[in-house]
């Protein structure tokens, strides 16, 4: 469905991009100076990608661009002529979460929320990496990289340093990355102190 | 209490609104819809100290779409300090743009609203301003320990007779611990829309207390506080930088007033550095003395802290001091000096955080000393009184939560020799800390509404609380749940509107048993009123949709408030902890590695596991950053901040976290509120940043008391007297 191009006459240096938004065709007029993010925010209502330093420093603004992950605040609307870009809203299926959405929420892998659908993008958008057995920083040995990578912790958590929580539900998304990527059902890791170990605790 | 219902409190049950977050539906305050919105820019000063002797904004107002450029000329009067340096408080006004003056380098010295947010912004950098600069700014706490002042909340401190407590101790140890500015960095950026219309306020805004929002914006404009409305419905992380009104909002309110329509101003991540709070720096001396059989005598702590040249914040580092140990005689002292930097306010634990890494780490220092295990040493000088209060405690697990912790790390491995655990290049160190943390539990009001259709009753409960990350809507849900015996599918909260009932808001540590016993005296005054008209038994036990029934309605409406009583008030009450830290460091390089960490907490009933255990790593996350990396640099001689973005003020990411362990006691606390729930909060962050640096002792040999601790100072640093390399 292509949207009729508004005349903003107040604009300046304005330009027109159209491109495809969460499967659906979208065409803008904006200011030149727009970025991909604010385009999604302030002109598309779709606010579920988050700004969280403008600067490309944070991972909150994070989408999924031609099936990669993207800083959108990085990124200039202008730029993104013909693209395909995936933001969180267009993750679920109708209303069937992604498995990686479902997985956040079981695992508690956030608490703000505000950094989230950044970690999610870049979770699912990672899933892809491991599949195409892309390299990382803690990879052993770039060379010799095989597809279909099983990621080990280590790499999972290098892999995911992009997106900060301030909030610091880093294990809980690890978890929830990890039962999404590998099927391995851990879960947080806190337990309460049995009746005995309170008796003992107090006779010591 | 028991737990009636399988999704009443204490059930580790998911978010109830985890979907809306993860789907990017949760509405952040930038986010609402809000028509016909033009886009605010604060301006910052470029100096610390003196005049603006001109403005130009020609060129900005040349550009297409500027609609206004407000500085201290044109700016709407507003209520201003009518004393010097008052204190800071959660509901103090916030007056901006009011002179000329400048006193520190960030200052908002003007706001420039436009169409678009990219004209805004250019526009703001095209305003050029005049400074007559004041030579006698001055930014360096150290450099400054002639100028402080007793703040003006009384903080000193003593009993017993401290001269006499270290003339009986056999080992002392007296040292300064120096902790950096920090910056609380939620990731959401302050942001708000608002609206001005004909003297009325509404802001969508990202603040914790939303009624002190609505004190501050009243008191600031001067207009009556039944016209201003707060809405909060999701707050992107706190961490005490959003406990008060910050000035864009103010700004926001005021070019709304002035170009007739809606603002929405977000502030940019490195004005979240010059405009959003702090914590400032602190210079901790703390003094220990003990007899060799290990009990204290004696404890002094004196900070020395700076606040801002407009007003006053005193972070109370020796709150924990005070209250930890049984040592018949101490001293605790805070001065501060004010400084051309921005006014410091609290981030997560004011004082325990900072506090506790000089006062856990001495109390290493002075076991290493007498040759005692840290973990015993502690458990020596537990006390079931606050010395302080002179009251007792309402429960005090500490000695299990040290005990516990020790036995689920694996304490008994230790090594009490420094570097005698080795695995190839890595020195393997373990390190242990006490944790203490007020629990307060503040007057909240709540609001249920109950409704019946088809037989089935909708439980909607309406407060001011917020939810900023800590699981307020799903406490509440479980409250609700358990109170009124309906599943949590039938339950509905609303928080976050100054329209609702008031409560004191998130911060403290005082949330969950604030908001959770305020909704549950609403779902019980409604049960006792419905009871009562049908002369039904107070112990019978009858449904609440059975309840309408035979009240022959459909709706009802109940309000209800908590508040402390008298029990509450004869015991001091905290919540305890216990940290323990494996770190390995790489002997060359002093790289290091936080590899594992155990925190037991005692903290009343836990509402609900899952997000309780969310708020100990969060805790845990932040402390370990206060260690590794955390720090604002003051450029020395501007007085500007040169760590501004990201870039260059590192917070922890997932490679830095450590796998955690988390234990929760099971701690039945009848004194502090009928649901027994004590914070949670904050008690995870204090004392990490000693359990680390106690760990990198044991396995270097090398105490260090600069928080953070990088590896170029690790390196540099020497060992301490009497460890064999
Ligand atoms: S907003 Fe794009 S990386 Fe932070
Ligand atoms: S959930 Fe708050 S920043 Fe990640």
């Amino acid at each position: 469905m292509n949207e009729k191009i508004k005349k903003n006459s107040f604009l300046t240096n304005q330009i027109q991009v159209s491109l495809k938004i969460n499967a659906k065709n979208r065409s803008l007029t904006l200011d030149s100076r727009t970025s991909l993010l604010d385009a999604l925010r302030e002109h598309l209502e779709l606010n579920g990608t988050k700004k969280g330093c403008d600067h490309g420093q944070c991972g909150a603004c994070t989408v999924i661009m031609n099936g990669k992950r993207q800083l959108s605040c990085l990124t200039l609307a202008a730029t993104c002529e013909g693209a395909n870009v995936l933001t969180i809203e267009g993750l679920a299926k109708k209303d069937k979460m992604h498995p990686m959405q479902g997985a956040f929420v079981k695992h508690d892998g956030f608490q703000c929320g505000y950094c989230t659908p950044g970690q999610i993008c870049s979770a699912v958008a990672l899933l892809q990496e491991a599949k195409d057995g892309d390299a990382s920083y803690v990879t052993a040995d770039v060379r010799n990289i095989s597809k279909e990578l099983k990621l080990s912790e280590e790499e999972i958590r290098e892999r995911l340093s992009g997106n900060i929580c301030r909030c610091g539900a880093y294990n809980n998304i690890v978890q929830a990355f990890k039962e999404v990527h590998s099927a391995d059902d851990e879960m947080p890791t806190w337990k309460f102190a049995t009746k005995m170990q309170m008796k003992s605790a107090k006779r010591k | 209490m028991k737990t009636k219902n399988a999704t009443g409190i204490g059930n580790a049950i998911d978010r109830v609104e985890g979907h809306l977050k993860v789907t990017g539906e949760a509405t952040y305050a930038s986010e609402f819809k809000v028509e016909n919105k033009a886009y605010g820019q604060g301006i910052n000063s470029t100096i610390a100290k003196g005049e603006i002797i001109g403005i130009d904004t020609s060129e900005a107002e040349k550009l297409k779409g500027v609609l206004k450029i407000i500085t201290y000329k044109n700016a709407e009067k507003l209520k201003t300090f009518d004393k010097e340096r008052p204190v800071l408080a959660t509901d103090s006004i916030a007056p901006v743009l009011q002179s000329n003056k400048v006193h520190y380098y960030g200052e908002y010295v003007g706001f420039v609203v436009a169409e678009t947010f990219e004209q805004a912004q250019y526009a703001a950098s095209l305003v050029k301003l005049k400074y007559k600069e004041d030579a006698t700014a001055r930014f360096i706490l150290g450099q400054n320990k002639d100028k402080a002042y007793n703040p003006s909340e009384e903080s000193d401190y003593e009993r017993g007779n401290l001269k006499k407590g270290f003339s009986e101790a056999d080992a002392i140890i007296e040292q300064t611990y120096n902790t950096p500015i920090e910056h609380q960095h939620p990731m959401e950026l302050h942001a708000t829309i608002a609206s001005w219309n004909n003297g009325k306020v509404l802001v969508y805004a990202s603040q914790q207390i939303v009624e002190d929002a609505v004190i501050s914006i009243s008191g600031t404009f001067q207009i009556p506080k039944k016209d201003v409305r707060v809405v909060a419905k999701y707050v992107g992380g706190g961490f005490g930088s959003k406990l008060n009104v910050e000035r864009h909002l103010i700004m926001a309110v005021m070019a709304s007033k002035m170009v007739g329509r809606p603002v929405q101003a977000t502030v940019t991540r490195s004005q979240m550095f010059t405009n959003t709070g702090l914590r400032q720096s602190n210079i901790q001396v703390v003094k220990l003395g003990a007899k060799k059989t290990g009990e204290l005598t004696g404890l002094l702590h004196e900070t020395l802290a700076y606040t801002s040249t407009t007003q006053e914040f005193q972070e109370p580092c020796g709150s924990m001091s005070k209250m930890m140990y049984n040592v018949a005689n101490a001293a605790v002292s805070e001065r501060l000096v004010p400084l051309n930097l921005q006014q410091p306010f609290s981030m997560r634990a004011p004082g325990e955080a900072t506090g506790s890494f000089a006062l856990e780490c001495a109390m290493d220092e002075l076991a290493w000393k007498l040759k005692m295990d840290p973990v015993q040493f502690r458990i020596k000088n537990d006390t079931q009184e606050d010395l302080s209060q002179e009251k007792p405690f309402s429960s005090r697990l500490l000695i299990e939560c040290l005990t516990i912790g020790a036995d689920e790390f694996g304490w008994n491995k230790r090594q009490q020799k420094p570097r005698a655990n080795k695995k190839g290049n890595w020195l393997i160190g373990y390190g242990v800390s006490a944790a203490a943390r007020a629990a307060p539990f503040n007057e909240t009001h709540a609001k249920v509404l109950l409704d019946l259709t088809n037989d089935t009753v909708t439980a909607t409960l309406q407060m001011d609380a917020t939810d900023i990350g800590t699981g307020s809507y799903t406490i509440l849900a479980q409250t609700l749940s358990e109170c009124l015996n309906v599943p949590l599918e039938q339950v509905v909260v609303e928080l976050g509107d100054s329209d609702y009932p008031i409560t004191p808001g998130s911060g403290g540590s005082w949330g969950a048993a604030s908001y959770c016993n305020g909704a549950k005296s609403a779902c019980d005054y409604a049960i006792a009123a419905l009871k009562k008209n049908r002369n039904v038994p107070n112990d019978e036990d009858v449904s609440i949709a059975e309840l309408l029934k035979m009240n022959q309605i459909t709706s009802y409406e109940s309000q209800s408030l908590a508040k402390p009583d008298s029990e509450f008030k004869k015991h001091s009450i905290f919540s305890f902890g216990a940290n323990f830290t494996e770190v390995w460091v790489d002997k060359d390089t002093g790289i290091y590695k936080i590899k594992r960490m155990v925190n037991v907490g005692s903290a009343g009933k836990i509402l609900n596991p899952k997000t309780a255990y969310g708020q100990v790593i969060g805790g845990l996350t932040m402390g370990a950053g206060m260690v590794i990396a955390e720090q604002t640099k003051v450029e020395p001689n501007f007085g500007n901040f040169i760590t501004r973005s990201f870039a260059d003020y590192h917070v922890p990411v997932n490679l830095d976290m450590a796998n955690v362990d988390v234990i929760f006691l099971p701690e039945e606390d009848k004194i502090v509120n009928q649901m027994g729930i004590k914070g949670i909060g904050e008690l995870g962050i204090t004392s990490v940043a000693a359990s680390i640096a106690n760990a990198i002792f044991n396995a270097t040999g090398k105490r260090m008391r600069d928080l953070p601790i990088t590896p170029e100072k690790l390196l540099m640093a020497e060992v301490e007297d009497g460890v064999t390399v």
